[in-house]
């Protein structure tokens, strides 16, 4: 078939205005940029292109034809990264009840990408998440690391296996475990028989993949992902003894760790500096009533070295609300930028995607969020959030809709 | 009436006791009648524009100065406040605080207004150590929280009697400001959910309402026979709902949806009584009726938009609170505080016990309400709400000495409460209270 030259043409332009807009140049321009790996340029420009951050500094060249955006006496920060939510999926598929072991479960199963939780992150500066099972199991599954906005469910997903959830208060009152030191015996347990699991295939395969392979099992299947450091353990712990169990556990099996809510972290924290273990912390959840004591806990973590992020537990707390953790933390002696780091590249570097985003540094995601005055005031509004280097958020045009 | 009871206001005898109580960096008995004068900070009287340079002369635990040009008391104290911000004490208008959670609500009947909240109440705080010590809930100092509202929780219909109490004080009879300062009730979700877990009455929103009509007319009838009949026996639930009736007390009626604020401003049309909304999230399609009918709304907290215990709640049954909404009713003539909305000990409890109520309130800067309008919302407001603006809630002469000083424009998330007074004793310095870890 033969094209004719007008619909060619048509065609050439449609083309030209859909990479147009993916090839646009973004400029940042004027505002106070916090990048979270380094000091804050005062007067600094973010240069976007084709969705990447290009340059970053005080001295960029704004190519002509670039969309400028005025950040004058505004900051700048990276888009923020909750690591640890529940948002995208309904409260009733957080947790299997009563399973109280489940690594085969993976959150993607459960998601619905156009939650309007997402809205609420976004609105909150918030573009990349972890999502994923509960509490309420010994083992709950695979969590999901995604961005909050966009159509594409592929291009959002960051990392499928996004870490195994582990939860040490997850006591049955009705059947096994019932006290934390059998929460500790049934992770040890189905540790020791991924092991088994494993070393049975190894042997089959060893043995020539000859005859009847072993019978293949999900669960061990996603737990030896843990072992082989494919992925890592994300484990709801608020007790120093419960912190205390999960250190002897990776003391036995080696996996990577990361402590979530890490209420009595703080308490361990030399030990956990040295062992690599990083602390994801709740300062907004007074669940088991967070003293002072505790409220320090970040601060002392980070003190002692350990690397500390922040979390909102979403829809537990809005997502709107995670710089708000910042600024909590900030009173007990946090410098700013440290803070920062716990939204951003800290968050980023425990859920294994800092490759990708939680810096304003060249060649990451454009994903920018510019605030009407200092990041961390809960009088602050979030004004402007660029997404993939795309404007998917302004504040102006949302009030002037409502 | 016969079996009215009157609000205790034992300020009067406590202060002597409160007094000789304290020890250490504390206020002695000599210093109590000694003025004291908080020197050259910004004031922000509240009732009145900020006040530079200026001072708050305090004695016998009441104001006896506010101003730029004030006369100082010979052999004053004087507290240097260069630098820093005085501001009347918070006043947090609604919380479960010191009542334990087992203590939130009776589990056997939806309906308990007999019940005083005053008789579940530990005063110590969280952090507290009992012991021959003045009460002191540190939790709540150290947000420069000095006054607030106790209530039962949202389990049931009728909870049961709300005090006003103040967060230091040497025994509990000196910390009440008034008590019963309100009838404690809930509509829509809370109670019918607890109610069908039970597998009792009522578990939706029409038997809720009927169970409600049908325990105000039992009152009604009741204060009809006990009027010509003296001798009848005394119940005293039907005397409590009395003092409803008779609108001594107002209602503290908890309702989220807009189905349970319309069923609220009927039911207080219906019986007469006086109506205050708590966590009104979807109050501002009512904002006519409320300004018309002066009723006043309690919001918070804005981080942590459900009132709720669940920890997810269905958000149709239980709408969250838009950010907007103190500023949208605000704006619109609705008297609205907005408050901590505290948990007991051991459940969820949001933000601590009001520690973070005045960081929490500063989000609604950003969504258009002015300082001025935020701090009254923390402070005067509630007062009035709660029915003791006479003695607390602004910085004016003769009201109690409830006064914190702070390091700092008191709605930025980087200032600390640094020094409280109640009743004109210092009661909480940060210097050597410090963070609480008692």
């Amino acid at each position: 078939m033969k094209l004719s030259l007008s619909v060619l043409s048509t065609l050439l332009v449609l083309a030209g205005t859909a990479s147009a807009q993916t090839d646009q140049v973004i400029a940042v321009r004027g505002g106070t940029v916090h990048t979270a790996v380094g000091a804050p340029i005062e007067g600094g420009t973010v240069l976007i292109r084709q969705g990447k951050i290009v340059a970053v500094g005080r001295q960029v060249s704004i190519p002509s034809g670039a969309r400028i955006i005025d950040a004058t006496g505004k900051d700048v920060i990276p888009g923020m990264i909750d690591n640890h939510s529940h948002i995208g999926a309904r409260s009733t598929d957080l947790n299997d009840r009563p399973m109280l072991i489940g690594p085969q479960h993976r959150f993607i199963d459960a998601l619905d990408p156009d939650d309007p939780d997402f809205n609420d992150a976004i609105e909150g500066g918030v573009t990349t998440i972890v999502t994923g099972p509960g509490s309420g199991e010994n083992v709950s599954g695979m969590a999901l690391v995604i961005k909050t906005f966009g159509d594409d469910l592929g291009e959002r997903i960051l990392l499928e296996h996004g870490g195994m959830k582990f939860a040490m208060g997850a006591k049955s009152r009705t059947r096994y475990p019932t006290t934390t030191m059998g929460v500790a015996a049934n992770l040890r347990q189905y540790l020791i028989k991924t092991q088994e699991y494993v070393a049975s295939w190894e042997r089959w395969e060893a043995e020539g993949s000859e005859g009847a392979p072993p019978a293949r099992d999900l669960g061990y299947e996603a737990m030896a992902e843990v072992l082989d450091h494919r992925t890592y353990v994300r484990a709801h712990v608020h007790s120093a003894t419960d912190v205390a169990t999960l250190i002897r556990l990776k003391e036995e099996f080696g996996f990577e760790l990361a402590l979530h809510h890490s209420t009595e972290a703080y308490k361990l924290a030399p030990q956990l500096a040295a062992m690599g273990i990083s602390a994801v912390v709740l300062p907004l959840g007074d669940r088991i009533g967070v003293s002072e004591d505790a409220m320090a806990g970040p601060f002392v973590l980070w003190q002692n070295g350990v690397k500390v992020a922040l979390h909102t537990d979403a829809p537990v707390i809005s997502q709107k609300w995670l710089r708000l953790s910042a600024g909590l933390v900030m009173r007990y002696g946090i410098p700013d930028e440290e803070a920062l780091k716990m939204v951003t590249i800290n968050a980023a570097e425990i859920a294994r995607v800092a490759d990708r985003v939680g810096s304003l540094e060249v060649g990451k995601d454009a994903d920018v969020v510019i605030l009407s005055g200092p990041w961390y005031e809960p009088s602050s509004r979030v004004d402007l959030v660029v997404g993939d280097g795309q404007v998917i958020y302004d504040r102006t045009e949302e009030e002037a809709e409502q | 009436m016969s079996a009215r009871r009157h609000w205790l206001n034992a300020r009067s005898f406590s202060l002597v006791l409160l007094a000789a109580s304290f020890a250490g960096p504390l206020q002695s008995l000599e210093s109590q009648e000694r003025a004291v004068v908080i020197q050259g900070g910004t004031v922000l009287p509240v009732s009145g524009p900020a006040l530079q340079n200026a001072s708050v002369v305090i004695q016998n635990g009441v104001i006896v100065a506010v101003g730029t040009n004030v006369t100082i008391p010979q052999g004053a104290e004087v507290i240097d406040a260069r630098g820093k911000f005085v501001m009347p004490g918070v006043v947090d208008a609604m919380t479960n605080i010191g009542i334990n959670s087992s203590d939130l609500n009776d589990a056997s009947d939806p309906i308990t207004p007999e019940q005083r909240i005053i008789e579940s109440y530990y005063p110590y705080g969280e952090f507290g150590h009992g012991g021959l010590e003045p009460l002191r809930n540190v939790e709540a100092l150290s947000g420069g929280v000095t006054t607030m509202y106790i209530a039962p929780a949202d389990a049931q219909l009728i909870g049961g009697q709300g005090a006003v109490v103040k967060t230091a004080g040497a025994v509990l009879s000196s910390v009440i400001v008034r008590e019963p300062a309100a009838m404690d009730m809930t509509l829509g979700s809370p109670p019918k959910t607890v109610a069908r877990a039970n597998q009792r009455d009522p578990s939706t929103r029409m038997a809720s309402m009927a169970m409600l009509r049908q325990e105000l007319i039992r009152a009604q009838e009741y204060h009809v026979k006990k009027a010509s009949t003296p001798n009848a026996p005394t119940d005293l639930g039907m005397e409590a709902l009395g003092l409803l009736l008779d609108r001594e007390i107002p209602a503290r009626l908890q309702a989220t949806s807009a189905t349970d604020i319309r069923a609220a401003l009927s039911l207080a049309e219906e019986f007469g009584f006086d109506l205050i909304l708590d966590g009104a999230n979807s109050a501002y399609e009512f904002r006519d009726e409320l300004t018309s009918r002066g009723i006043p709304v309690v919001l918070g907290q804005i981080s942590h938009p459900y009132i709720s215990n669940e920890e997810i709640p269905n958000k149709e049954d239980y709408p969250p609170l838009d950010e907007n909404t103190p500023a949208k009713l605000t704006s619109a003539g609705v008297v609205t505080a907005i408050a901590s909305f505290s948990r007991a000990f051991g459940s969820l409890a949001p933000a601590g016990t009001g520690k973070w109520l005045l960081i929490d309130a500063s989000i609604a800067l950003g969504y258009g309400m002015s300082e001025d309008e935020v701090l009254r919302a923390l402070t005067l407001i509630p007062a009035e709400i709660l029915g003791v603006e006479d003695r607390v809630g602004s910085l004016e002469t003769g009201k109690d000495a409830d006064i914190i000083i702070l390091d700092g424009p008191p709605l930025s998330i980087k200032t600390w409460v640094e020094t409280v007074f109640v009743d004109g004793v210092q009661v909480f310095t940060r210097d050597a209270d410090g963070t609480a870890r008692e």
